[in-house]
């Protein structure tokens, strides 16, 4: 008997769904035999918009444009600015950035845990690591005055210095969020159900991985060490003693597993850029923002996010506002083809499940 | 017979009362909003001791939370869901761009007043709102809904000819039913 | 920089140089290429880059729109992992009537940039397949990241406007008119003209 293929819309409105997204799937029986991303449905177009702000006013909306992890955003456009105009930064502002990417990324991997034990079913898990997360957003907030957008990586340094007692606070996040880990571990991954579920599931073999383009957690579940702050160190990353983990595997399982390392290396990094970090000046002040022009260039610079690989490439024409801004989140990469090709003969119920594991983020995708 | 409390029979007085303890929210996050509603739901903030909680459908749901900014394809598709929710239901706006446009108030393809579309009933604003603002949002509708007041289910019944005429403004292909009742 | 630490760029300047006519090309700086070419040649020097030069990683594409040249410039960003340099091929195409090559077929993921450029600034790529529409839904104006789609009038044409602020006048001045207070020296600083 030949199976009937039936058309599956999954979203916009999902809760399986990460973000405001659609996939529309043809499938026979529970087998999903094609896939088509639908986005769009966030687009408020960013890069217009730069278009008619000033610099420093471009600065107070890029934030915006990844939401479970803005920093990179703040990170990457000052990075540019800095570039072209060739703008130098104090030494302790690299510390503190580099201590706040980190955190960022410990606050979205906290998010992910979340985010992929639910779609697997395994609610508790969520409730544990999205309700720890909040002691992250919490010194967030310490820091920069926001929970979630902080507007504080900006061109010339860092908005403002540390406040008083901030490196014990952060310090005892750090221990509870380690001993929390071990937690975590008991729950998700010595779970059999989610091993039975990650294992052999979104298999991305290593020549795929390169002829696709993709970046991230999910190239080095590949077994390809490739990461940014370690191919292209920025900041002080070269200065700090830390290893990024890269497994054979390929399957959710793999991805999974490079991120529960990962975490580990970020409260490491934590804890030693507030150790080494020198005193002095965080800011280096930038002109009158109505008057500040920056020479004619270009740049492209990337900051490896919790996800992968985030781009900017920026250009000035001489005025006193952006010509373009364009930004390439590793969700525009893994969110659009690779999701349509990789969704190909897997189950609908992987569905959601396999894109939490890629860490597709449609607000990154569309701007 | 609801915009009145003098009015208010002692049925609606119970009807309200339990309306207000069980808000279902439609799990959709329609734009970065959506981040804050995890927080919302954990542990630390639990908003299910208000009786707050998701619902995967919108069938099912009571409350529509439009998270942020809506862009003009995501519209239809809101538009959509709301008209299949049962009455009651009622609509929050989240974030300054419901309101006015926010930040977004010179994008292209991000709609500006949200209430010219969808009734909406409580505003919460900031960019992004705290989760106490949250659910501050939800204890004011809350009241609303105890008062009768909540009533912008009936307002869109009401006025559909303008509401229907300022979305078929925006959607200019629209191809769905012109109701979804 | 000195001169010796430039060394890997410069040779791969010459290496290009020798083999394609490229129009003005430079080091820019550490770790940073910039070759400009024809539309026509696109294929062959990302061809040879990635497979003699090992620029196996396609990291960015984008667009400019320069309206003042009528022009549009097509960046093609390529990393080499072993090296570590950026590769910046540029091609310039008429705004009017531009067609590119497509390069999807040398990697993947262009296509996803190649449909977004598309939609964003309506240059057509020669055999690209994909649905038209990618990000927009029903769209019947200029493609809006062109520099002569004016956003703001746009958007007084379609959507509402909650009253209030109409002048839309600095808060500063605002503020003083209703208080009639001398502004502070720091804000005094950062006035608009």
């Amino acid at each position: 008997m030949r199976e009937k293929t039936t058309t599956l819309y999954l979203g916009p409105q999902h809760p399986g769904i990460t973000g405001n997204m659609m996939v529309k799937l043809q499938v026979q029986g529970d087998t999903v035999v094609k896939a088509e991303t639908h986005v769009g449905y966030l687009h408020r177009g960013f890069e217009k918009l730069m278009e008619r702000r000033n610099w420093l006013q471009s600065f107070t909306i890029v934030c915006r444009i990844c939401v479970p992890e803005p920093d990179p955003n703040e990170e990457n456009y000052s990075r540019a600015v800095e570039e072209i105009e060739g703008r130098e930064v104090p030494e302790r502002a690299k510390y503190i950035r580099v201590m706040t990417l980190e955190l960022a990324r410990i606050a979205t991997y906290l998010l992910w845990y979340g985010g992929q034990s639910g779609s697997a079913g395994l609610y508790t898990m969520g409730q544990w690591s999205v309700g720890d997360r909040n002691y992250i957003l919490d010194l967030f907030e310490d820091l920069t005055g926001g929970r979630i957008y902080h507007m504080y990586i900006w061109p010339g340094g860092v908005r403002r210095d540390l406040p008083k007692g901030f490196k014990d606070k952060a310090l005892r996040t750090m221990d509870y969020i380690e001993k929390r880990l071990d937690d975590y571990d008991k729950l998700l991954f010595e779970n059999s159900i989610f091993q039975k579920r990650a294992k052999g599931v979104g298999i991305i073999d290593k020549k795929k991985a390169v002829e696709w383009g993709v970046v991230g957690p999910p190239l080095r579940g590949c077994g390809i060490k490739s990461d940014v702050r370690i191919d292209d160190p920025y900041e002080v990353y070269d200065k700090l003693d830390f290893e990024v983990p890269a497994m054979e595997g390929g399957d959710v399982w793999t991805r999974a597993l490079i991120r529960r390392f990962e975490i580990r290396q970020s409260i490491n990094l934590v804890r030693q850029a507030l150790d080494k970090m020198p005193g002095g000046e965080y800011y280096n002040k930038i002109p009158n923002p109505h008057k500040w022009t920056i020479p004619a260039g270009d740049a492209f610079v990337k900051t490896e996010s919790a996800r992968g690989e985030f781009g900017y490439y920026m250009v000035s024409d001489g005025g006193n506002k952006p010509r373009r801004v364009h930004v390439k989140g590793p969700a525009y990469v893994h969110g659009v083809s690779l999701l349509e090709n990789l969704l190909e003969g897997e189950n609908i119920a992987d569905v959601s499940f396999i894109m939490n594991s890629l860490g597709t983020c449609p607000p990154e995708i569309e701007r | 017979m609801y915009n009145d409390k003098e009015s208010q029979k002692i049925v609606d007085i119970i009807q309200n009362y339990a309306r207000k303890h069980s808000l279902f929210i439609l799990a959709y996050g329609t734009g970065c909003g959506a981040i804050e509603i995890p927080p919302t739901m954990t542990s630390r903030y639990d908003a299910e001791r208000f009786g707050i909680r998701g619902s995967a459908t919108p069938r099912q749901a009571d409350v529509l939370l439009i998270t942020g900014y809506l862009a003009t394809k995501s519209l239809k598709r809101v538009i959509k869901v709301y008209e299949q929710m049962q009455d009651p239901k009622y609509v929050i706006g989240f974030g300054s761009c419901t309101i006015n446009g926010g930040m977004y108030w010179d994008s292209y393809n991000t709609i500006n007043v949200l209430d010219k579309y969808l009734p909406v009933d409580v505003y919460i604003n900031g960019c992004m709102p705290r989760p106490e603002a949250v659910i501050a949002g939800f204890v004011k509708l809350q009241k609303l809904i105890q008062q009768g007041k909540a009533d912008g289910w009936d307002i869109y019944k009401k006025n559909i000819d303008e509401y229907k005429a300022n979305q078929k403004k925006i959607i200019t292909n629209w191809v769905m039913p012109d109701f979804n009742f | 920089m000195s001169e010796n630490k430039l060394n890997k760029e410069q040779l791969l300047l010459d290496l290009l140089k020798k083999k394609f006519i490229l129009n003005e090309s430079a080091v820019r700086r550490a770790k940073r290429v910039e070759v400009k070419v024809d539309p026509k040649e696109i294929i062959p020097v990302l061809l040879y880059a990635k497979e003699n030069s090992r620029y196996i990683s396609f990291a960015h594409m984008s667009c400019v729109d320069w309206i003042e040249d009528g022009e549009f410039e097509v960046v093609y960003i390529l990393w080499n992992p072993e090296d570590k340099i950026n590769l910046f091929v540029k091609t310039r195409i008429s705004r009017d009537n531009g067609v590119l090559p497509n390069i999807d077929f040398i990697w993947r993921q262009a296509n996803t940039y190649e449909r977004e450029i598309r939609e964003m600034f309506g240059i057509q790529f020669e055999g690209l397949v994909g649905r038209q529409e990618f990000i927009l839904e029903d769209w019947e104006h200029m493609p809006p990241m062109r520099r002569d789609f004016d956003t703001a009038e746009f958007v007084k044409k379609t959507y509402f406007k909650r009253p209030g602020r109409e002048d839309a006048k600095d808060v500063r001045e605002f503020v003083q008119e209703r208080t009639d207070e001398e502004l502070p020296d720091f804000a005094k600083k950062y006035s608009r003209d």
